[in-house]
């Protein structure tokens, strides 16, 4: 039987409730694999030796360090999942505009607390991650496929390409062309489109995809009535480290940003 | 004799917790129970947002209770900007609250608590002997989760959902599905009910007086004065004056209290006072049940679940009727942003929660307060592991902490 854990750090629980609601696949994967380690669910209070690793949330104490850094010692695969655990999350969005202990006075008050904290950061950058399946959540299906073709011992394989391909597949009308701020063309796809699907426009949750052309969606998102100062905003809330300011052209609103 | 008790990691509860204990003999010298969870500083990271941002970042706060997160948000970015949304959009608000509900009492009953009650460590290895109650479990939590997808466009963090409505309307055939899936699990939400009533609880008094619930206790209906159990009530702008906040030493989440006092929020406050409220369906429902409300016993926490679901289950097929009438309806108000600050009191499936914002001329934040049920709660469950302990301390280590655990799961903070 090959051992499965479902470790939760520093996040909402929101990929972990959508691995629950994969009910069906849950069970047939339940027939090849064992699952070993599941707090949110089961009453395991000690990380066990497993084969496949998912790991939900930012790294954010000293606990969620340690936590990882075990789970990557027992673990042979492990899979960061959610963009909490493959860029941060929306938590890390202002991690290089402000300082932790700005934050904390923010939030607490300046009053010390317990335990140690740091700035959200994603897995990789405290371990080694094998394979990274982002989208706040993440996508049901792509947990499915990636730990069944584990379990087959195939390598999951995740083209980067971006949403508006997706909606071009299931015939949802371009936001972009409509007016309404779409960040579509720079993100990575695999969700299968269901926000641009009910009308809002791609949020950018699995961060980019392969190539993104950051000056031309910040024009584009400028030409739709955002500051420049709003669409870099809009397009870093899930993208942490990866959406580098700085890279950018300069594209003036001519408001200020 | 001293006696020291320790739950590191608090399993089968939606974040990260760890409960210390120190007995000595029957009496409680010492009592900690700290949420570990890693702050994500929401009341930072929605500065300089423009407040169409906010409900997006703030649903984050909870991945099982985000539709309560967002719709505070909405309605005190509405409260700011003064703005009135249709009723069809109020509706569609009350039928999402439904959905959200049954997701998040369904998992909380079969898959948190009900493994407890029934002698196994998790559902899945109930499921191998009780295959048709966990089946239960996931099919209610599957028709809350169809109604989250429908209306919110996403199972989790609905992006459809946002300041003024919804970004698309349903349509007629998508609300005449909804009636059918509610009508069809409504013998299994009484089902659950009776199941719930039948199980054995330990017996426990809890110390705790206050309970705080908003004016109209059924979590569908909007309410926006928040009643304390002791008479007193207030506004939504008046929420931070009575409920304190303040920094635990040995916790991420602040502790709270009114008058300086530990309060109950969550399923049980709700339904002790919920009665009077409720549709005649489940009046009748509670009448056939062997345990009463109001209770003091706080595992009666999941049993109080059990009868909201057939509450919210019976208002839903009401509100997705009167949707159908409506149609075609606008379903989002348009905002005018501007320089004002708005709250937002909601009843999430643990509990009352607040938001907060204020916002410059341009409608970007300049501050945020969020107050959760997880930071409320904690002083109430220490008050009650307190007594739980002194009670049962006669019991070995490893049964009281099993109940310690049990009691906890009941807030499941």
């Amino acid at each position: 039987m090959v051992r499965i854990g479902i470790v939760g750090l520093t996040g909402c629980s929101g990929c972990q409730c959508e691995i629950l609601n994969c009910e069906e696949a849950l069970s047939k994967i339940l027939q090849r694999a064992e699952l070993a380690f599941f707090p949110l669910a089961k009453d395991d209070h000690t990380v066990p030796e497993l084969d496949l690793a998912l790991v939900e949330g930012s790294v954010s104490t000293e606990l969620d360090e340690e936590k990882v850094k075990e789970v990557r010692k027992k673990s042979k695969v492990v899979v960061a999942v959610g963009s909490c655990a493959c860029y941060g999350g929306v938590q890390a969005q202002r991690n290089d505009e402000a300082s932790l202990k700005e934050m904390l006075e923010t939030v607490y008050g300046g009053e010390k607390l317990f335990l140690k904290v740091f700035k959200p950061r994603p897995v990789s950058e405290v371990v080694r991650v094998d394979y990274e399946l982002p989208g706040c959540p993440l996508d049901k299906r792509q947990f499915i496929y990636t730990v069944a073709s584990l379990l087959n011992g195939v390598k999951p394989f995740f083209p980067k390409i971006p949403v508006c391909h997706e909606c071009k597949l299931s015939e949802t009308e371009c936001l972009t062309l409509k007016g309404i701020p779409c960040q579509g063309p720079v993100s990575f796809a695999g969700c299968g489109a269901p926000c641009t699907a009910s009308g809002i426009g791609c949020q950018g949750c699995r961060g980019n995809c392969d190539f993104p052309n950051f000056d031309e969606m910040v024009k584009l998102l400028t030409e739709r009535g955002l500051k420049r100062s709003d669409a870099l905003k809009f397009l870093k809330v899930f993208r942490g480290k990866t959406f580098n300011t700085e890279k950018l052209g300069s594209y003036a609103d001519g408001k200020g940003a | 004799m001293e006696r020291e008790l320790k739950v590191n990691h608090l399993t089968r509860v939606e974040g990260h917790g760890a409960v210390e204990l120190k007995l000595e003999g029957s009496q409680v010298k010492e009592i900690k129970l700290s949420f570990t969870e890693g702050p994500r500083f929401f009341e930072f990271i929605t500065r300089e947002r423009l407040f169409s941002e906010i409900p997006k970042i703030v649903s984050r706060i909870c991945g099982i209770c985000y539709v309560s997160h967002r719709l505070a948000a909405a309605k005190a970015i509405e409260d700011a900007f003064k703005t009135e949304v249709p009723e069809a959009v109020e509706l569609m608000r009350r039928l999402l609250i439904v959905g959200e509900f049954l997701e998040s009492h369904a998992l909380h009953l079969y898959f948190l608590a009900l493994p407890d009650y029934m002698g196994y460590g998790s559902a899945v290895e109930m499921a191998k002997d009780y295959p048709n109650v966990v089946r239960r479990g996931f099919k209610i939590k599957e028709v809350g989760n169809r109604i989250m997808k429908l209306l919110g466009g996403k199972t989790v963090h609905g992006e459809a959902i946002v300041a003024g409505g919804f970004t698309r309307a349903p349509e007629k055939e998508e609300l005449e599905l909804v009636i059918d899936w509610l009508t069809e699990i409504l013998p299994e939400l009484e089902a659950t009910a009776f199941l719930f009533d039948s199980l054995e609880y330990f017996e426990l008094e809890s110390p705790v007086e206050l309970e705080v619930s908003l004016e109209n206790p059924v979590p569908s209906e909007p309410s926006d004065r928040v009643a304390v159990s002791n008479g007193l009530k207030f506004t939504k702008q008046e929420f931070e004056h009575f409920i304190k906040e303040e920094v635990s030493p040995y916790s991420t989440a602040k502790r709270s209290t009114v008058n300086g006092k530990a309060f109950r929020i969550g399923p049980l406050a709700r339904v002790n006072r919920g009665e009077d409220f409720y549709t005649e369906e489940t009046k009748e429902v509670l009448s056939r049940l062997k345990n009463r409300f109001p209770s003091q016993n706080p595992l009666l926490a999941n049993l109080a679940r059990a009868v909201e679901m057939v509450e919210l289950a019976h208002r839903g097929v009401k509100y997705a009727e009167k949707l159908i009438e409506l149609l075609p309806f606008e379903p989002k108000a348009e905002l005018e942003p501007g320089e004002f600050g708005g709250y937002g009191v909601k009843e999430a499936p643990r509990g009352v929660l607040y938001h907060h914002y204020r916002f410059s001329p341009s409608g970007h934040c300049i501050g945020a307060n969020i107050v959760t049920p997880t930071a409320q709660l904690q002083a109430c469950i220490e008050e009650d592991l307190k007594a739980l302990a002194e009670k049962f301390s006669y019991l070995p280590d490893s049964q009281l902490k099993k109940r310690a655990e049990m009691l906890i799961r009941a807030y499941d903070p």
